[in-house]
């Protein structure tokens, strides 16, 4: 692309650099600040500490929190990658019924604000008299990511060759084995990278949560709860843990299910 | 349908059995609960307790309280102006991206992706350390001198909500617009340049016409996850910053009306799927014709 005046590309860049600023500026005050003492509502800038880092390790409503964000995030994932796969064999298979219709309701939770989701669950696990547990929040956490997953995997199937399946029939495999045998290989690394992206997800699900929960709270739900009360140094410790783990989930997720080409750097266009 | 599948044997019975596991979560965990919500929104409440009994009256309620259409008006503008700055701001990015190859294309696309992955109340509770009173945004300001004493223009109030949802939101419309941007064929930006017209003729008249499907798309994909939020007004909102999703939430605790929630959550899910149909629609009339 080349432009005849040269203060366009400098505009864009600078343009885009402050994009950058206000999308990344902002989570550099807790990261730094953690690292700093808070007395009557200053930084203290004078010395910095990882006490905040110490005083975590301590704290047990935070570890439990964490404990039960791990169990969702492993339930949901299991859960939705399961349910992702099965329902995009059944999209793809030549027998589905009403697959449109199907697919309109596993992206129904996705395209809805999360809250409608939220709510029409609390109001049906109050309907049904389902007790409000870890289990309603592992249910909601696989309704919601659901959609991605099964999108994600569905895409791949979708751009494995016809053929390969063929071939496999004609070489008098069972469906099952075509299946385990044909498919579940091609699919492994797509499985992989929507169950890293669901379990990302689910890490951070706040608003169904809060809605569908019990008694336990999720890790973005104690720190919800924490957060309102101001900003204080422990918080900011576990703002900068939390976004160094969901930062390494995003970019494992990237590697898995970029295409290759756009990580060799291909002009395809 | 089952008695005769069970009598054809085994292998007419297999694609029935799919049928009903494939349907079974979906029904039951997603559309069952959806309509008993929009059931819900029919009844009533009396002291405290729900009456099971079919009534327009939550929704006369809303289309007649001073209170709650006014604040329904003003979430939409905001969820509106919300769109169109984070539109402003992603469309540089994207046509920058565009402009790049390889490596570098991909390390900005990843940059722009993390931020979306990033916990919602991590970034809200970020926002609000910049732009509260005493915040990074008043320090900055009164540094420079432009303002003597801390502004509280944008400190628990709904500009407040508007700067933050658009900070967070920014990542969500960048994606579609380089989609878009990227659909462009070279060949036309070539056509137009052969036939004498300036590098800004060509941006004005052919690349921001073609991306405009994408750019409405990604207005209506924030306007969507604007509305939808309660968590940024209530940490940023303050007193003033009052918006329908705060209120629905309310009728959930502290107000302790269910089926008022849920005749409100109707009408926000209303107002969702006629943005997801306009930005939908202008998408396939004009991506559509590529």
């Amino acid at each position: 692309m080349r432009f005849a005046d040269r203060a366009a590309p400098a505009l864009l860049i600078t343009l885009t650099l402050f994009v950058f600023v206000l999308l990344y500026g902002p989570l550099m005050v807790p990261i730094v600040s953690s690292f700093f003492t808070v007395s009557h509502g200053t930084v203290d800038w004078s010395q910095p500490t990882t006490s905040a880092y110490v005083a975590l390790t301590q704290n047990d409503s935070v570890l439990s929190a964490l404990w039960t964000t791990l169990i969702v995030g492993a339930g949901a994932v299991v859960l939705s990658v399961a349910l992702g796969t099965g329902l995009a064999l059944y999209y793809a298979s030549p027998n589905a019924k009403g697959r449109n219709f199907l697919q309109f309701i596993i992206f129904l939770p996705f395209l809805m604000p999360p809250i409608i989701t939220g709510l029409a669950l609390l109001i049906f696990f109050r309907q049904v008299e389902f007790e409000r547990s870890l289990l309603t929040i592992i249910i909601g956490h696989t309704v919601f990511v659901l959609a991605l997953v099964y999108r994600t995997i569905l895409t791949r199937l979708q751009s494995l060759s016809g053929s390969l399946v063929e071939a496999s029939y004609d070489l008098g495999a069972s469906s099952w084995q075509t299946f385990r045998l044909v498919l579940l290989p091609n699919l492994s690394s797509a499985m992989a990278g929507a169950a890293i992206l669901a379990f990302a997800l689910s890490f951070d699900e706040t608003m169904i949560t809060l809605l569908v929960t019990g008694t336990q709270s999720t890790l973005p739900v104690r720190l919800w709860a924490m957060m309102r009360l101001g900003f204080t140094p422990d918080i900011n410790a576990l703002v900068a843990l939390v976004l160094l783990f969901t930062t390494a989930l995003c970019l494992i997720a990237v590697r898995y299910l970029m295409p290759a080409s756009a990580v060799a750097g291909s002009d395809d266009n | 349908m089952s008695d005769s599948a069970a009598h054809a044997g085994p292998h007419r019975l297999t694609p029935w059995l799919a049928t009903l596991a494939a349907y079974i979560v979906p029904l039951g965990f997603v559309l069952a609960p959806m309509a008993l919500f929009l059931v819900y929104s029919f009844f009533s409440v009396d002291h405290g307790s729900i009456v099971f009994s079919p009534t327009i009256s939550n929704y006369v309620r809303f289309f007649t309280d001073p209170v709650f259409l006014p604040i329904f008006w003003r979430t939409c503008l905001l969820c509106l102006a919300v769109a169109l700055l984070c539109v402003l701001f992603a469309f540089p990015v994207a046509y920058f991206l565009t402009t790049l190859r390889g490596r570098s294309r991909y390390m900005l696309l990843v940059l722009l992706l993390v931020p979306l992955l990033m916990s919602y109340v991590i970034k809200i509770y970020a926002v609000r350390s910049i732009l509260g009173g005493n915040g990074m945004l008043n320090r900055a300001l009164l540094a420079t001198g432009l303002i003597d004493k801390p502004s509280m223009l944008f400190v628990f109030n709904l500009n407040a909500v508007l700067l933050t949802l658009t900070v967070l939101l920014i990542p969500f419309a960048v994606l579609p617009i380089f989609l878009s941007l990227e659909r462009i064929p070279k060949a036309l930006r070539h056509a137009s340049a052969d036939l004498g017209a300036t590098n800004a003729q060509t941006f004005w008249r052919v690349t921001v016409p073609l991306s405009l499907p994408g750019t409405l798309s990604a207005m209506s994909f924030v306007f969507v996850l604007a509305i939808g939020d309660f968590l940024t007004p209530q940490m940023v909102g303050g007193q003033s910053g009052f918006t329908f999703g705060r209120i629905i939430y309310s009728q959930f605790g502290t107000a302790f009306n269910w089926p008022f929630g849920a005749a409100l959550s109707v009408i926000l899910a209303a107002v969702v799927i006629l943005a997801i149909r306009l930005g939908g629609r202008l998408e396939s009339k004009h991506g559509g014709a590529k």
